[in-house]
């Protein structure tokens, strides 16, 4: 039995330790985004761009001084998207959401959509693998 | 645990897990079209949580058991979902869950623990010391390229030069995500369509729909002068199965491999909805030793959608943007201290 469980050890390890493929997105947001300056924004939907090789989620965001600025949010692939069930109709413009980010190298208005939340608190990016149901 | 417990648990493993290596089914035939020649064709999907090598620690275990499957899947769909931020770097590199990715949720259905079936350890051979001296000599000379500003992080968390077009991956530049050579699953866009027509086969590849023309009408490769991205692919029947030989590739496309890729796939509609791939990557120039590989496709109802990369490639300019920012102001600090 000892060794049984130290085979599914090794099983529960391998899994940990390397996935199947490499879970990079087409280019690399490291050299993207800035490490060094997390950004936090509060907006409304403006405007969704279901374009390749990554969708942009655009917003307006008031700024302390009252000024209203539009950001661009980077999401992942549309096909990817698309099948795990976000469609055009998933982020209405007029939607209040919350991005939890970094800021662009470039120097524009644009954070990558790690973390998106809606204003009732659902993760927009927090899907779940539910192996029962294959997507 | 005595030896003879040992066999015994061995036995008791491999028994089921061979009888679902064998997809085939005997009493099925494959539909034909008119050549005589079986159909292929349709919509095809590689994704897959089964690893390409072997994890090391499984030596040459190349199955799995149903309870090691639930066991290494619920870890890795887990691991899939966890959130990934440790700071730094790390949080905007590779900080995303599953969600981003579409890498499926299942092992291949031969229960293997790696897709290489060759060699017997479920892992790529050793690059010869030759092309390790080659890419090495890259390695460096990107390394002393970067100690001068003008570059980022690339995906492998190494710096790289990005203050041109040119000088960026592959990938970024929307050429060649290098998944057809072979057909190895990524982190989506799995899904590839098969089309049969008088003398050629096509197979449109979801990312970056690339489209690999396989002649199968006997005639000749290029001459070797000629190179191509994804290689130059010749096919003919061997009996149900059509075998797909390729060459005269550019060495770009997929680390390690270099311009003398000799690429054998064998392709089999083995049931309704499996559709075995078979490859052997010979290259003698870059590998000690060839090396195969197998995933038995599943067909999909699912559409092939259009991944037009250079639609709104928004990120490889703000790479570059980035970078030449970068060196712009280390030159003004340089003229600074003058």
């Amino acid at each position: 039995m000892i060794a049984m469980k130290r085979v599914a050890f090794a099983i529960a390890c391998v899994g940990l330790a390397m996935g199947a493929a490499p879970a990079w997105a087409h280019h690399s947001f490291a050299a993207e985004f800035d490490a060094n300056k997390p950004i936090k924004l509060h907006g409304v939907v403006t405007k969704m761009d279901w374009i390749n090789p990554h969708s942009w989620i655009h917003i307006d965001v008031k700024g302390d001084d009252g000024k209203v600025v539009n950001w661009m949010i980077e999401c992942g692939s549309p096909n990817t998207m698309f099948r795990h069930g976000l469609t055009k109709d998933s982020l209405p413009v007029g939607t209040e959401i919350n991005v939890d980010g970094y800021l662009a190298k470039d120097g524009e208005n644009k954070a990558n959509g790690r973390d998106v939340t809606l204003a009732d608190g659902r993760k927009l990016f927090l899907g779940s693998s539910n192996p029962d149901a294959d997507k | 645990m005595t030896r003879r417990w040992l066999s015994t648990l061995v036995f008791l493993a491999s028994a089921p897990v061979f009888a679902q290596n064998a997809p085939r089914d005997n009493s099925w035939t494959a539909p034909r079209l008119p050549d005589g020649h079986p159909d292929l064709q349709g919509i095809w999907t590689n994704k897959t949580i089964t690893p390409l090598e072997r994890p090391a620690a499984l030596g040459n275990k190349a199955f799995f058991t149903e309870e090691e499957v639930r066991a290494f899947t619920k870890t890795a769909l887990d691991r899939g979902n966890k959130d990934q931020r440790g700071g730094g770097v790390r949080d905007v590199l590779n900080a995303y869950n599953a969600f981003w990715w579409d890498s499926g949720t299942k092992v291949l259905p031969n229960m293997r623990t790696s897709i290489v079936v060759d060699p017997p350890d479920g892992r790529i051979p050793p690059l010869t010391p030759q092309r390790q001296a080659q890419l090495q000599e890259e390695a460096l000379a990107v390394k002393v390229r970067c100690q001068r500003p003008g570059c980022a992080i690339a995906n492998s968390g190494q710096l790289s030069p990005a203050d041109k077009p040119e000088e960026l991956d592959l990938m970024t530049r929307c050429i060649s995500f290098g998944t057809v050579v072979p057909m190895l699953p990524s982190a989506y866009n799995n899904d590839y369509q098969i089309v049969q027509g008088p003398g050629v086969v096509a197979i449109d590849t979801e990312m970056v729909h690339e489209v690999r023309r396989i002649p199968t009408d006997g005639s000749a490769h290029l001459p070797a002068n000629v190179r191509e991205w994804i290689g130059d692919p010749r096919g003919h029947w061997e009996g149900d199965t059509l075998v797909v030989d390729s060459t005269n590739f550019t060495g770009k496309t997929r680390r390690g491999m270099d311009q003398n890729l000799h690429l054998i796939e064998r392709f089999t509609r083995v049931g309704p909805d499996t559709l075995l791939y078979q490859f052997t990557v010979d290259d003698p120039t870059a590998y000690t030793k060839s090396w195969s590989g197998e995933i038995p496709m599943s067909k999909t109802d699912g559409l092939l959608y259009e991944y037009a990369c250079h639609e709104g490639n928004i990120g490889m300019r703000d790479i570059i943007v980035a970078a030449q920012a970068d060196e712009k102001k280390a030159a003004e600090q340089a003229a600074g201290k003058k």
